[in-house]
């Protein structure tokens, strides 16, 4: 049980879960860098609160509410950017790491998602919390964290079958 | 959960792109400036300077001085809410104030109305007679939530226990009416409340 206060690396810790918060943060902003701020704010107001990072479900919900804070204090901005992205099909940071087309083409189908359903699939996946540290971070029971992963996979299943 | 074993492999296998060099620098300069600040026994003005100093030299590491900005965006984006609030609890103290007095007013005039008049003259006639010109009469209020927003959860100062936070932003109506000239005076004012709901987790 380590607390992240008295924890001389802390470094480790984050660079473990840094790339999973950073996804986790990209469902609502879609430049990395704005990801970033965000993963950076909530990890440093985790780190300062004392939480331990057992807690994780915790560090999760900050990343959350912060990330609902930062496109409600820049919808306006948010907005121009995404018409100018539209407008001139700008690169755009990709989230993963792709080896193949098929790994692009489930990327595709995940950013489809209905947004409740995709942050229950990335928490799980990619950051391996439990159906309980999910619910604890999204505020909602363990089942409904259950059926939304479930229909998740379902849907992705559905979307990437040969027809 | 054997049904999407397969799908669940190739997620796995799908690895979410690493974070730039440079957010583990920015963690760890915050990290750092954590570590002074609660060191530090010059309180809040040496945090303070220091923060200055960083701003000033943003040119040379703009690293600080992109953290120092964020900080004073989010306390600039913040000043407006706390104003909007304040200024809305101070028209409502005013209010219910003013509506106080009215009714300390009222009842004392038509106890000395109702002593002298005749008890045949007409209620009607009568509450109008014992209405100064000048008097209005609280004539509706009405409070209307327009959005309500669920901002997740939030840590308390120094609680290790979330609370579930709720933004109410509602527009709120206040009306007098004055009997005699017909006149009428309404206040009309938006505001908004955050309400802090305890969280337990299983």
């Amino acid at each position: 049980m380590q607390n992240l206060v008295s924890h001389e690396n802390w470094k480790s810790c984050f660079s473990e879960v840094a790339p999973g918060l950073l996804l986790f943060a990209r469902q609502w902003v879609q430049s990395a860098a704005d990801a970033e701020d965000i993963v950076q704010e909530a990890f440093i107001k985790f780190w300062r609160r004392n939480h331990k990072i057992e807690n994780r479900a915790l560090l999760y919900a900050a990343v959350r509410s912060i990330a609902l804070d930062f496109i409600r204090r820049d919808s306006r901005r948010a907005r121009r950017e995404a018409t100018a992205l539209d407008e001139s099909n700008e690169f755009i940071e990709p989230e993963f790491e792709f080896e193949d087309d098929t790994q692009r083409a489930l990327a595709e189908a995940i950013n489809i998602l209905p947004c409740e359903q995709r942050e229950v699939l990335v928490m799980k996946i990619w950051n391996e919390l439990t159906f309980a540290e999910i619910a604890v971070a999204l505020g909602i029971s363990q089942n409904t964290a259950a059926s939304r992963y479930r229909y998740a996979l379902a849907a992705l299943r559905n979307t990437l079958q040969p027809k | 959960m054997n049904d999407f074993f397969e799908i669940e492999n190739e997620l796995r296998n799908l690895r979410p792109a690493q974070p730039s060099p440079i957010l583990f620098e920015r963690v760890e300069e915050a990290m750092a400036e954590n570590c002074r600040a609660s060191v530090s026994d010059a309180g809040s003005m040496a945090k303070w300077r220091w923060r200055f100093t960083e701003w000033s030299r943003g040119d040379t590491s703009d690293m600080d001085g992109q953290l120092v900005r964020a900080r004073q965006r989010e306390r600039a984006s913040q000043t407006p809410y706390k104003w909007g609030l304040g200024l809305a609890a101070a028209a409502v103290l005013v209010l219910f104030a003013a509506i106080k007095m009215e009714r300390q007013q009222s009842g004392g005039k038509e106890i000395a109305q109702i002593s002298r008049e005749p008890d045949t003259a007409p209620v009607l006639k009568r509450a109008e007679e014992s209405t100064s010109s000048d008097k209005f009469v609280p004539a509706g209020a009405t409070r209307l939530v327009y959005n309500t927003r669920d901002e997740g959860l939030q840590f308390g100062r120094g609680s290790g226990q979330p609370v579930r936070r709720f933004r109410y932003q509602t527009h709120e109506t206040w009306q007098w009416r004055n009997p005699t000239t017909g006149a009428s005076l309404r206040v009309s004012y938006p505001s908004e409340e955050v309400v802090l709901i305890p969280v337990w987790g299983q």
